[in-house]
């Protein structure tokens, strides 16, 4: 016997979201905690290391916000490209593939493009990157309009083509594999030309990547590109109701294909500053960006300002977990996984209760 | 009498949105129930429930004459109950056997073997069912996977068959074969509900008749004791006196003519069959017919958003056959449709008035920007002019209520200047008010000389509005009547089919005198 079913809210009020998203993290870090006292660590201090990222008492401080930033970069832009391409209703969950693919091609430019200066290097490898996996983008959604295809299937499986021929390109030691070490004999990636670099600004100490800049720009001209744009309305009119897309004389197969190319290069632009970045290419090169992407796009209902904000705020909480975890023998950093699994976990359960609320079923007064 | 199915005071909403209010229902044992009402009465969700796929909100129902609870269609199926539906539910790559295979269980263990074919043969013989067991689904005619469809239910061993729409997708033929396969079964002690608007059928087939309106219970009665009058009655509703005004302006030229016009639905059966009409300007032209009679194709095939099969249609002595939604629009026709849902093609829901406003003509703007400066204008002054209810211009549509909504998209549709303006169901559910403003709306635009086709649902609402209604059924043209020479009788027995006027005294309803295509061009 049912007797209870689940109505959707009228209206979802900020406050209350807001409130139960409390509600939810604070729930999830009791559950955290008290894994962590049973491991026999101090959850308030294992906590406080993490908020601060490790910076409190730390002398070299300044290395750890670099390094927060370097992480915050591609999940940033590329949760900004999965709203883009989400607020069309395209559901691209090709972010790692998408990531990788565009890793790849700035490496390539980056191993074989040398003698040009450290700026234009960097530059080819962003086209590169931002050419290669916006043609995947592409090819997804040509077969979604021509076919009719299930892009959620399609991307899906370039997350894993790309996942192995970047492995296939790690693990094999070939006269042709440029990307490897040629001193070690057991086949690791090599580390780009110094002109494959990205640059960055020093102040004092810290030094600013160049990288950051990119990514906050990029989020303001998405932002403005969404918002007051002709291509931007036209991507929340097809999102909304393609039908009504049809109905207005637009050509939706023409937006679906331009978006979806803006949306993957832009997450190949990412793949080609995290690679410049770290100077060198690996299978876990990604982090994970597209995938976390997906759940920053959601949470932040596919507002580009509200990404920009829990894009940083689960960067903190990735990272932080990583330092914190780092210092302690007994949690090492699948704790910081395991953590954040169920931060979001509960942060979406809040999202559901916010939005839907549970109602009793009345019986008939039989006659 | 004892009942197979009891329903009492069955109340199901989506939402805001009532689909059945209160409703009462029985089923004898042995008997044909037919189940009419308009497309949107709530059948389809009544039967709905019955079969697990939805839960009423409130109300209870009996089987047997004992109380159950149908959690799923699993549930449904082991009361007894099997329904047909009008989307059917096969699997394309699988055979006849294979598809009745799948669903039969034996305490919940896949059968298959020998035994499995002799029965579904033995079930088929009893019945009279003309099938090929081996035969893929994909390579099926409609009738044949109907066919396998109903065979399917019985070798589950239902006793209540519920059939959706059963003859939509059936020639005269299969209809009588259908028929004749249903008589048998009810011989046999079946019991069955069958879902249809055709009077016709109703008649032929049924024992009695329950008859649901706008998503409320109106009666049931002995088919034998009615007749289709009385019926279209019950489904339309009865006449009342209405005060709607309907200035009588000097008529032009034809704007738009429609010639030999075919069109097929998304199924791909013909939705217009062969039909001519034309509007002149400041002439408000009503199309009547029970819904899903092919209003809808026809719309979206003047609006350029559906191919048409054969025909012509000719705006202003130009073809728009074949042109783009755009060019057509650019052409000065504006077209807007309010389907069931109410949302689903003219507005997008979740964006502003503002950005609604826009929809046709955001592009020509200059730059890349969108200007939602002049939007915003725009749409202060339809919110102004019409009186939409609405906290602001950056208010979602999808928050305002159906008649802001429907002020919403004919404002824009108005604003753009039209020449002709085709709009469906404009009143659809709203209250006599906002229905007023839109009669307003709609005179105010023929006084200036605009040509607009009006598909309506209610008879008493168009023959006080449209000067002229074309009549049509199964997408067939029952003829063209002059709304101050005509009754809501004679419009009921054309919708339903009883009635054909098009060819009375030797003239040709729907190709005007002065038409500007000449009989050659018109048979070409």
């Amino acid at each position: 016997m049912r007797k209870y079913h689940l109505v959707r809210r009228a209206d979802a009020k900020l406050k209350r979201t807001l409130l139960y998203y409390a509600i939810g993290i604070l729930a999830s870090l009791l559950i955290g905690a008290v894994i962590l006292a049973v491991l026999g660590v101090n959850p308030l201090e294992y906590f406080g290391k993490m908020f601060t990222i490790g910076l409190v008492g730390n002398k070299y401080g300044y290395r750890q916000i670099e390094g927060l930033l370097k992480n915050f970069v591609p999940l940033l832009i590329t949760s900004v490209a999965l709203s883009l391409s989400f607020k069309m209703r395209f559901w691209n969950i090709g972010g790692e593939g998408e990531f990788l693919a565009g890793a790849i091609a700035a490496s390539i430019v980056a191993f074989q493009v040398t003698g040009l200066p450290n700026f234009v290097t960097v530059l080819l490898m962003c086209l590169a990157a931002m050419i290669s996996s916006g043609l995947i983008g592409v090819a997804v959604a040509a077969l979604k309009v021509k076919f009719n295809t299930n892009e959620t299937l399609m991307t899906l499986m370039i997350n894993y083509i790309m996942l192995y021929v970047i492995k296939y390109i790690g693990e094999t030691k070939a006269d042709w594999n440029f990307f490897l070490q040629e001193e070690s004999d057991r086949p690791i990636f090599g580390t780009f030309p110094q002109s494959a670099f990205m640059g960055s600004i020093p102040i004092g100490k810290f030094s600013l990547l160049w990288s950051v800049i990119i990514a906050v720009a990029l989020t303001v001209i998405i932002y403005v590109y969404l918002k007051y744009t002709k291509h931007g309305y036209e991507i929340s009119v097809v999102g909304d109701s393609s039908a009504t897309a049809k109905y207005a004389g637009m050509s939706v197969g023409k937006i679906v294909l331009r978006t979806m190319f803006i949306s993957s290069a832009l997450i190949g632009l990412a793949a080609a500053l995290a690679v410049s970045s770290a100077g060198t290419i690996s299978d876990s090169i990604t982090n994970d960006v597209g995938w976390t992407g997906i759940i920053v796009a959601w949470l932040s209902k596919l507002n580009i300002p509200a990404v920009f904000v829990t894009s940083f705020l689960i960067e903190v909480l990735q990272y932080g977990c990583q330092i914190a975890a780092s210092q302690y023998p007994a949690i090492d950093s699948n704790y910081a996984n395991l953590l954040q699994g169920i931060i979001l976990f509960s942060v979406l359960v809040a999202d559901f209760v916010a939005n839907f609320r549970v109602v009793r079923k009345e019986d008939a007064k039989n006659a | 009498m004892e009942y197979a199915i009891e329903l009492k005071g069955i109340t199901k909403s989506f939402g805001p949105v009532a689909a059945n209010k209160n409703i009462n229902l029985a089923l004898a044992k042995g008997e044909i129930l037919a189940l009419l009402g308009e497309n949107g009465s709530g059948k389809t969700t009544l039967m709905n429930m019955l079969s697990g796929i939805y839960m009423p909100d409130s109300g209870s129902i009996f089987i047997d004459g004992k109380k159950v609870e149908i959690n799923s269609p699993e549930d449904s199926g082991k009361l007894g109950i099997g329904m047909v539906h009008q989307h059917f539910k096969l699997v394309e790559r699988f055979t006849a056997l294979e598809n009745i295979q799948i669903g039969m269980r034996d305490d919940g263990r896949f059968v298959h073997g020998k035994d499995v074919r002799k029965k579904i043969e033995d079930t088929a013989a009893k019945f009279g069912f003309d099938i090929d067991l081996d035969k893929v689904v994909a390579n099926m005619a409609v009738s044949e996977k109907q066919t396998l469809e109903i065979l399917k239910v019985l070798c589950y061993g239902a006793k209540i068959i519920i059939l959706d729409e059963p003859t939509a997708v059936l020639t005269v033929q299969e209809i009588d074969k259908l028929f004749a396969v249903l008589r048998k079964m009810r011989d046999e002690g079946h019991s069955i509900i069958i879902i249809t608007h055709k009077l016709n059928e109703v008649m032929a087939i049924s024992d009695r008749v329950t008859i649901l309106r706008h998503g409320e219970y109106i009666d049931t009665v002995v088919t034998k004791e009615t007749n289709e009058k009385t019926l279209t009655e019950l489904m339309v509703g009865r006449k009342i006196t209405l005060n709607i005004d309907r200035p009588l302006i000097e008529k032009t030229h034809p704007l738009l003519e429609i010639r030999d016009l075919t069109i097929k639905n998304d199924e791909g059966a013909v939705a217009i069959d062969h039909i001519n009409f034309y509007i002149r300007g400041g002439e408000l032209l009503g199309v009547a017919g029970i819904a899903g009679s092919g209003q809808k194709e026809l719309c979206e095939a003047i609006a350029g958003l559906r191919k048409i099969e054969s025909g012509q249609m000719i705006h202003e002595g130009e073809s728009i056959v074949g042109m783009s939604p755009k060019k057509i629009l650019e052409h000065g026709i504006s077209m807007s449709f309010i389907p069931e849902d109410r949302l689903g093609m003219g507005l997008a829901p979740s964006l502003s008035i503002t950005d609604n406003m826009i929809l046709k003509n955001y592009n020509e703007a200059t730059g890349p920007f969108v200007d939602r400066k002049s939007a915003r204008e725009e749409a202060q002054k339809v919110i102004d002019k019409l009186e939409v209810v609405t906290p602001s211009t950056e208010t979602p549509v999808r928050r305002l209520s159906g008649g802001n909504v429907q002020k919403v998209l004919l404002g824009r549709e108005i604003k753009s200047g039209p020449n002709v303006l085709i709009t469906a169901y404009p009143v659809r559910g709203l209250d006599i008010n906002s229905s007023y403003t839109i009669y307003n709306i709609l005179n105010e635009e023929k006084k200036k000389g605009t040509g607009i086709l009006f598909v309506g649902e209610d008879l008493d609402v168009m023959l006080a509005l449209c000067d002229k209604i074309m009549v049509i059924c199964h997408g067939r043209l029952q003829g063209v009547v002059n709304s101050d020479h005509t009754t809501k009788e004679e419009i009921g027995l054309m919708m339903t089919g009883t009635l054909n006027i098009v060819n009375k005294e030797g003239k040709t309803d729907g190709i005007a005198k002065d038409s500007a295509i000449t009989d050659e061009e018109g048979k070409a």
